[in-house]
């Protein structure tokens, strides 16, 4: 069947610019919202995924779900490291593996109130663990057993005292800041310190995990498995890209719905705009319908060119959210992960969020412009021509 | 040959403020193929109610309309379409073309629903515009022609196709004399030199003297059909 020529519509509402571009925004802000939102879910779904690595295994206590919930001897640390055969080693023969203890401490914000901020103690193994991932920028690591601390840069500008040089009382004991350290994921939002020094200073005689470099084959459920019934530790586990994904999945999850939902509403809002607009632009052009059917068009191309036209304006609509949040790509902000301390996470744009977002909004103007289309598709030629 | 148009009993009413109101009515009418009609009539006769029918613009309430063989009560809405696609070209008072679009556009319109390839619609609407003098005006938008070109534009869109039968409702309407004439001998040469079926409506005696016949409606009803005299 022959379609109306796409130039006539294409150029009909670039000659209604006004009307083109009002509807334009309409759908442009409701899917800056739904692009907004996913941006915000991808900036921290990506912050612990991407760095989630799969030969890095974490040990729990058996049934934690994170590292604030699990404790770990001293003792069951060191059977995790030097007795878990799946447990990598270095050049000396030393297990890849470190003891970690975490901690969420009330810190100052720079524009006011508290908020809890990671605080991590580690071995020194753990700097082995991380390899290239983490490295210092400015200052220098801290040095064993002493009362040393270093920042991840992303809360320097985000919580008071926290650069090289200040000093941060943890309960009686005063640590110094020494360095600041880049690193990937939410490891760059934490304060790091000696695993002893810290665990003395905060009264807490046991660790929260073990990370450890595994073998690249390990299989985590087995390993689990096979500690299930040994009396002295029952660990949960897992590697480090699965821990981190169920770490982040349910604020993940609300992100993507807190933008569905407000897109949802913003959307009812943006449908009833466009179907008031390509009405409005229906009624105006009803002379033209009726040319087209008189020259022979049949209702169905009718359907499809004002249908074709309302899904442009929803794809330019899209663009133009997309083009709206765009400026925030790289942005930063904070939250409160699942273990209740500070993140800080940049706001992601992503190809998939753009296309998801346009696809949105291209639904948008197929909903909004059915029934306009449908109207038009129906009307006589003679209806059409005579309300010129 | 071009195709003869008959009507049998053909009424059609409209509802208007409650009321319906019988604008054909049991309208028997034959119109011989290759002929130039004027249909003329007071306002409200039927004049383009019968133009529509014809047309296959709208539906008659009862009775038949039959252009050449095929009988356009029988059609459903996209078959109307269709037909009108291959088989009727209209000239409108108010021109009636897409604004958007190019002269060489608007007169691509019907062509679209033909399976010519694209370089053979192209060289159609050029003919179409030579053959009605617009040959230098093809690339330019309606806002830019002047009213009587704009009515040739019409005209060349209405031929594009190679249709038998051209319906023109006061196509002269809102043009100047000097235009309308010329507009009104372009629709005389289609007629004489290529074998159109034409039926105009028009208030203008003057425009009806083009015809070689001239229908004369009258409230509904076929009044009188009258030979010009000053046409063979």
């Amino acid at each position: 069947m022959a379609l109306v020529p796409l130039r006539y519509n294409l150029r009909s509402l670039f000659v209604r610019s006004s009307a083109t571009a009002l509807t334009v925004c309409a759908i442009g802000a409701t899917v800056a919202v739904l692009a907004g939102m996913l941006s915000l879910q991808q900036g921290f779904a990506t912050l612990f995924q991407e760095r989630g690595r799969g030969d890095v295994a974490v040990f729990l206590r058996k049934g934690a779900t994170s590292e604030g919930e699990s404790g770990l001897t001293r003792e069951q640390c060191d059977i995790l490291s030097k007795e878990v055969p799946e447990v990598a080693r270095d050049q000396k023969g030393a297990p890849l593996a470190s003891a970690e203890m975490f901690l969420a401490m009330r810190l100052r914000k720079f524009d006011g109130g508290e908020t809890n901020v990671a605080i991590r103690g580690v071995e020194p193994m753990s700097f082995a663990v991380q390899g290239d991932d983490l490295r210092i920028v400015d200052g220098k690591r801290f040095e064993p057993g002493s009362d040393e601390l270093i920042v991840g840069e992303g809360l320097l500008d985000r919580i008071a005292n926290c650069r090289v040089g200040d000093v941060l009382r943890v309960n009686t004991v005063t640590f110094r800041i020494v360095g600041t350290f880049a690193g990937k994921g939410g490891y760059r939002s934490e304060i790091w310190g000696d695993l002893d020094r810290l665990g003395k200073a905060l009264e807490r005689p046991v660790a929260s995990r073990v990370v450890a470099v595994v073998r690249p084959d390990t299989d985590f459920a087995a390993l689990t498995e096979r500690y299930a019934s040994d009396l002295r530790v029952q660990p949960k586990a897992q590697s480090e890209r699965e821990y981190l994904k169920s770490q982040t999945g349910d604020l993940s999850d609300r992100f993507t719905l807190l933008g569905g939902f407000l897109a949802v509403i913003m959307g009812v809002g943006a449908i009833f705009t466009g179907t008031n607009s390509l009405l409005g632009t229906i009624s105006a052009r009803s002379h033209e319908i009726g040319i087209l059917k008189a020259v022979g068009y049949r209702p169905f191309a009718i359907f499809v060119a004002f249908l074709f036209e309302a899904v442009l304006l929803g794809v330019l609509g899209g663009l133009a959210g997309c083009l709206l949040v765009l400026p925030f790509q790289g942005a930063e902000t904070g939250t409160m992960n699942q273990t209740f301390s500070e993140v800080t996470f940049a706001f992601r744009t992503t190809p998939a969020v753009m296309l998801d977002a346009i696809a949105f909004a291209a639904g948008l103007g197929l909903l909004g412009g059915m029934v306009p289309a449908w109207r038009a598709a129906r009307m006589t030629p003679t209806q059409a021509l005579r309300r010129a | 040959m071009a195709e003869a148009i008959q009507l049998r009993s053909v009424t059609k009413a409209y509802q208007r403020a409650g009321e319906s109101l019988r604008v054909l009515d049991e309208l028997e009418l034959t119109m011989a193929g290759g002929t130039f009609y004027a249909l003329m009539g007071p306002s409200g006769s039927g004049k383009t109610t019968l133009l529509n029918l014809v047309g296959g613009l709208d539906h008659a309430d009862s009775g038949t309309v039959m252009v050449g063989s095929v009988d356009l009560t029988q059609l459903d809405g996209s078959e109307l379409a269709a037909w009108r696609a291959g088989n009727v070209g209209f000239v409108f008072q108010g021109f009636n073309l897409l604004p958007v679009l190019t002269a060489r556009e608007n007169v691509e319109l019907p062509l679209q629903l033909t399976p010519l390839s694209r370089r053979q619609r192209r060289a159609q609407a050029e003919r179409a515009l030579q053959l009605v003098g617009l040959g230098d005006r093809m690339d330019h938008k309606p806002s830019e022609l002047s009213g009587g070109q704009e009515q040739r534009v019409a005209i060349a869109r209405a031929i594009a196709t190679d249709p038998q039968v051209i319906l023109a409702d006061e196509p002269t309407g809102d043009l100047d004399r000097s235009t309308a004439a010329a507009v009104l001998q372009l629709l005389q040469r289609l007629n004489r030199e290529l074998g159109k079926t034409i039926l105009m409506v028009t208030h203008d005696p003057q425009a009806a003297d083009y015809a070689d016949k001239v229908i004369h409606l009258d409230k509904g009803k076929l009044g009188r059909i009258d030979a010009n005299p000053g046409r063979g």
